[in-house]
């Protein structure tokens, strides 16, 4: 191996000069994560929401009530989009629905029935402006606006509020940043970072895997981004947030067990592919209605699986091996899990197949609790009571769903003497520093050793640690990159979680909502488990910080998370006019 | 989607929880980092529970206490210094709760919020100079010659303690088997300068006289007369002998339990525990942020012969011997008491200061300026008239010692405390030795040892 040796002394040369490249990097590592950070918060949380009426829905010839979402109840009740106030008309009415520059009707069971030419609609029934559309006999007509129409509506309707000023300033800041110099700063980062890490790791022997695995994962980024440009796709600030997350995740398998780094790596490509597929059954709200029941039966065979041959590790019994490889189903199956509980706002205000969801949920919780994953069960279940609060905005029923499981887990802790002691240390770890709190401890003391700055790439004394690497993740972060980067890797999954809330009324579905609303659940609980239990702030449950923590499964199941984040996604098409939407609707597809 | 849009409001409710959880994580962050990175776990600093990277301790002189040499923690090449300021620097096990290695460790470590644990250059933390003489800590050691006591040394002008010996102690580069002889190491982890409270005995006459200068008109032309014992108020108090009748200076030098006794209960109570708080014996200072003990002293529900015996320091009075030298370098400094420290300096390995230096402050009147000339004359005859010079003539020396009964049989707690009157060596000093008898003799014996090494001779 000529070149090989060749690389080996050049980078013992380096070592000598290298001693003095952790004094500037460990300074750049903050800057570049808060300013890669910002660069996609920005876009992320500033306008090209669309606000603008798609069409108008004239009552009875005259009454003309603007059209702003892809999804409209009409009804009596004011939680309505379009309040019509006529006894005959039901509370929820119907729905009308928006594909591609064609609009449907459904009706939601109501009293009065609708009719379209004098025919009763049966399911979701494509309507033109020149059909007889009655609600309860109430002759309605949906007129999609004109060119001259939109322009006027800009100065005549639009009150703009502070808010949206504020949110129209941001975009202005955002549309300056452009992805591409993200990507140059996260690829900056991750090229200092390793090298920083061979520097350091220089005199001992050096790893040539390091270098090569962040060689590879760089050209990953730099295809996928030409990709996008090439698919003409904008909005890529997730992807970039969980690529610099995912880089960050390298650091960890290099700092902690580099043999994990290929299969580190090996995972975020087969995210990436998960990513597309996903977009693929995501792109129309009834493709991904129909590819719920073949993700959800996949998930309960997956776990029927694990139960079968499960072999435990760390306690748990969430873990498959076959051969050398080892498969946590229970990651896989949260994406499963999001995609089960979407419904379109027809379907899900009709409250139908409602039931199917509790059981599949149901199903999946009490898998996990015989696994023994009680946070992965605590994971699913809060995600679980989101997705359900989404689809029936029931808060009577759902308190009684919380009661009964919080008694239900006080039942279980009781009797397993192994949670038990896992909750008798809670808050207390300093008196079990070397027994049930040594984790925690040694967290919490390498996490202050680290300071605002950290004491450097694999320089650290946690990496030592058990579980260092998935549970421990953030104070390994702290330790060696510095309190600061650490944060920020903290905080992109409550950036996603704002991203989802803000765009919930634009999306094109109340079924993205729903899943982009259940992914950023999953996030913002599974970093809430990780992080505050690394720090006794809560039990220690043993669950991954997304994208950060070495694990295969988990990373997978990251970036499906992201294609469902993703989905609710809607402003590349707010700009574009409703009268020169581009034609990708296929008209079978709601058949 | 407007029904959507107040439904997603479930996941803000997550994502304020999720950021007061990071704010609350911050907080305790910001509140406990220090006490974290400080733990004996901590594998960058400790090995095995002991401290292994940490700067130096120096004394005043430069002389390395301790370094780090090789990722091992080497204590100073004397063994008798190592033991004379074992308290001060401290163990390996961190026994010692007061000790330096303890107290400062994030100092001697160099941990800050902003670089952690992480020093440029290889540097191990930083270097903390004391006020201490090593060589006269040593003499210091060798004169309580393994008697449990103490014995101070301060500047009554600018605070800086010269000499801090704890006795009995050991030497932490040779750790002994403590578990195996109680007798001899009882309680040998207490710096008993600093965590320690005594019954003060005579020495707590100066307060008493203090007070009287003050508030008895006349008293210093007052005539007392001791016939050994006296009747006050029901309370028989009595004196080791017969001392007649004697002027007001005379009484210090005898140590006249009866005429104290008398000035006590003319003052009552309240003007009593008055001077006991200027003269800090309730609340001890702390030393450069080293917590250090209360004393005690309480005349509420006091039968009135009690009041007379707190006067002469017994009763259930309770003193700090640091914080009752801060009294008597008042004394010695015109009334205004100067702050005692021990740090010198704290500086990074390339010398730059690494704490801001603040102006440590000056009691002001503690007592006035008579007042604080009449108890130097009369600390000065009690040596003249009573203790004795020794070697020290020409420094003059002010002394006054005591000689606190304590219970259950045992020999008496000796002290002596007072100052040299002298612009070259404005030294205030305090000594007990436990049960060594008679203040005037052993306690006297090692102050007039450790003075005459502090100016050298």
């Amino acid at each position: 191996m000529k070149i090989e040796e060749t690389i080996q002394s050049f980078l013992s040369e380096v070592g000598i000069l290298g001693e003095f490249v952790p004094y500037v990097t460990r300074f750049i590592f903050p800057v570049l994560a808060i300013l890669i950070f910002f660069r996609c918060l920005l876009p992320l949380m500033s306008g090209g929401r669309r606000t603008k009426p798609w069409a108008y829905l004239t009552i009875a010839g005259g009454d003309a009530r603007p059209l702003t979402h892809w999804e409209n109840s009409i009804g009596r009740s004011p939680s309505c989009d379009v309040v019509i106030n006529i006894p005959s008309i039901s509370r929820i009415h119907a729905v009308v629905t928006r594909r591609s520059n064609k609009w449907t009707i459904s009706d939601l069971n109501s009293t009065g029935g609708v009719t379209i030419n004098g025919e009763a609609a049966i399911g979701q029934c494509l309507i033109s402006r020149y059909d007889d559309v009655k609600l309860a006999g109430l002759p309605i007509s949906i007129v999609p606006v004109t060119e001259e129409f939109d322009d006027e509506y800009e100065d005549k309707f639009e009150e703009k509020r502070l808010f949206e000023r504020l949110a129209e300033n941001a975009a202005r800041i955002a549309a300056r940043f452009g992805a591409g110099t993200t990507l140059l700063l996260i690829i900056l980062f991750q090229i200092l970072g390793g090298l920083t890490l061979v520097v350091l790791a220089a005199g001992s022997e050096i790893s040539l895997k390091i270098p090569f695995v962040f060689l590879l994962y760089v050209l990953l980024e730099l295809v996928y981004f030409a990709g996008t440009r090439f698919a003409g796709r904008k909005y890529i600030e997730p992807e970039l947030l969980a690529f610099f997350l995912s880089g960050i995740s390298l650091f960890v398998c290099a700092s902690t067990n580099p043999e994990a780094m290929v299969k580190q790596f090996v995972a975020v490509l087969l995210g990436l592919v998960l990513l597309l597929v996903l977009q693929f059954f995501l792109k129309y709200p009834e493709r991904a209605r129909g590819a719920r029941y073949v993700f959800a039966g996949g998930a309960l065979l997956l776990l029927a699986a694990n139960l079968l041959l499960a072999t435990a590790q760390n306690g748990a019994l969430n873990w498959i091996r076959i051969g050398s490889l080892s498969l946590q189903p229970s990651e896989l199956v949260k994406v499963a899990f999001i995609f089960a509980g979407g419904a379109t706002l027809d379907r899900l205000l009709s409250s139908r197949n409602f039931m199917k969801f509790m059981i599949f949920s149901g199903g999946c919780i009490l898998a996990l609790v015989i696994m023994r994953d009680f946070g992965g069960a605590m994971i699913f279940f809060i995600t679980f009571v989101v997705i359900t609060f989404m689809r029936s905005g029931d808060i009577k029923k759902l308190s009684l769903l919380i009661g009964m499981a919080v008694a239900g887990a006080a039942i279980v802790v009781s009797f397993l003497p192994y949670i038990t002691a896992r909750f008798s240390v809670w808050r207390h770890a300093w008196e079990f520093s070397d027994t049930t709190g040594y984790q925690q401890v040694r967290t919490m003391i390498y996490a202050a050793s680290g300071g605002l700055f950290g004491v450097g790439p694999g320089d650290g004394a946690l990496r030592y640690v058990a579980a260092a690497d998935t549970d421990l993740v953030f104070g390994l972060l702290a330790e060696e990159w510095g309190l600061l980067v650490a944060l920020v890797c903290a905080l992109v999954p409550l950036a996603l979680a704002v991203f989802a809330f803000l765009s919930v009324k634009s999306s094109r579905s109340a079924f993205y909502a729903i899943v982009a609303c259940g992914a950023a659940t999953l996030f913002l609980v599974q970093a809430s488990l990780n992080i505050f239990g690394s720090f006794d702030l809560l039990p220690l449950t043993g669950v991954t910080l997304p994208f950060v923590s070495n694990g295969g499964s988990s990373m997978l199941s990251c970036w499906g998370l992201i294609a469902c984040i993703k989905s609710i996604d809607e402003r590349h098409r707010a700009q574009s006019l409703p009268y020169e939407d581009e034609n990708d609707y296929e008209e079978d597809d709601y058949e | 989607m407007k029904l959507m849009g107040k439904r997603a409001g479930i996941l803000f409710i997550l994502c304020v929880l999720f950021a007061v959880g990071m704010i609350f994580l911050l907080f305790t962050y910001i509140k406990d980092a220090p006490k974290w990175a400080a733990a004996p776990f901590n594998q960058h600093l400790y090995r095995s529970g002991e401290l292994v990277r940490a700067g130096q301790i120096l004394d005043a002189n430069g002389k390395v206490l301790v370094s780090t040499i090789e990722n091992e923690r080497v204590y100073n090449s004397d063994e008798s210094t190592r033991a004379a300021l074992m308290h001060l620097v401290g163990d390996p096990k961190r026994g010692v709760a007061t000790s330096l290695q303890v107290t400062y460790r994030n100092k001697l470590v160099g941990w800050n919020y902003l670089n952690g644990i992480y020093h440029f250059g290889g540097g191990i933390g930083n270097n903390i100079q004391t006020t201490v003489d090593a060589d006269l800590a040593r003499a210091t050691y060798a004169a309580l010659g393994g008697r449990r006591g103490t014995a101070c040394v301060m500047n009554y002008k600018t605070g800086d303690l010269l000499c801090m010996v704890s006795s009995p102690s050991f030497d932490p580069a040779n750790v002994p088997d403590i578990e195996g002889d109680p007798e001899k190491y009882d309680g040998v982890y207490i710096n008993r300068l600093l965590s320690a409270s005594y019954t003060p005995g005579s020495i707590f006459k100066l307060v008493t006289a203090a007070a009287a200068i003050d508030n008895l008109p006349g008293v210093q032309s007052r005539e007392f007369v001791c016939e050994g014992s006296y009747d006050l108020l029901g309370q028989e108090i009595t004196c080791p002998s017969v001392h007649g009748r004697q002027n007001f200076a005379e009484t210090m030098a005898n140590s006249c339990n009866i005429a104290y006794a008398r000035m006590a209960s003319e003052l009552g109570p309240e003007t009593m525990t008055a001077y006991a708080g200027k003269a800090g014996v309730m609340s001890g200072q702390d030393l450069d942020g080293i917590g250090v003990a209360n004393g005690h002293f309480s005349l509420t529900g006091a039968a009135p012969g009690d009041v007379g015996w707190a006067g002469v320091g017994q009763y259930d009075t309770l003193i700090n011997p640091l914080s009752y030298l801060e009294f008597v370098a008042a004394i010695a400094n015109g009334g205004s008491a100067v702050t005692p420290h021990i740090i010198d300096s704290i500086k990074t390995p390339n010398g730059f200061p690494a704490r801001f230096a603040i102006d440590l402050p000056i009691h002001e009147n503690v007592l006035s300026g008579s007042t604080a000339g009449t108890l130097r004359q009369i600390m000065r005859a009690a040596v003249v008239n009573n203790y004795g010079e020794g070697n020290l003539a020409g420094y003059g020396l002010s002394a006054k010692s005591g000689t606190a009964e304590v219970a259950d049989g045992k020999e008496p707690h000796s002290w002596f405390c007072g100052f040299l009157d002298d612009e070259t060596a404005p030294l205030a000093f305090i000594v007990i030795v436990e049960n060594g008898g008679a203040g005037k003799d052993a306690a006297a014996n090692v102050a007039r040892t450790v003075l005459e090494a502090a100016v050298g001779k």
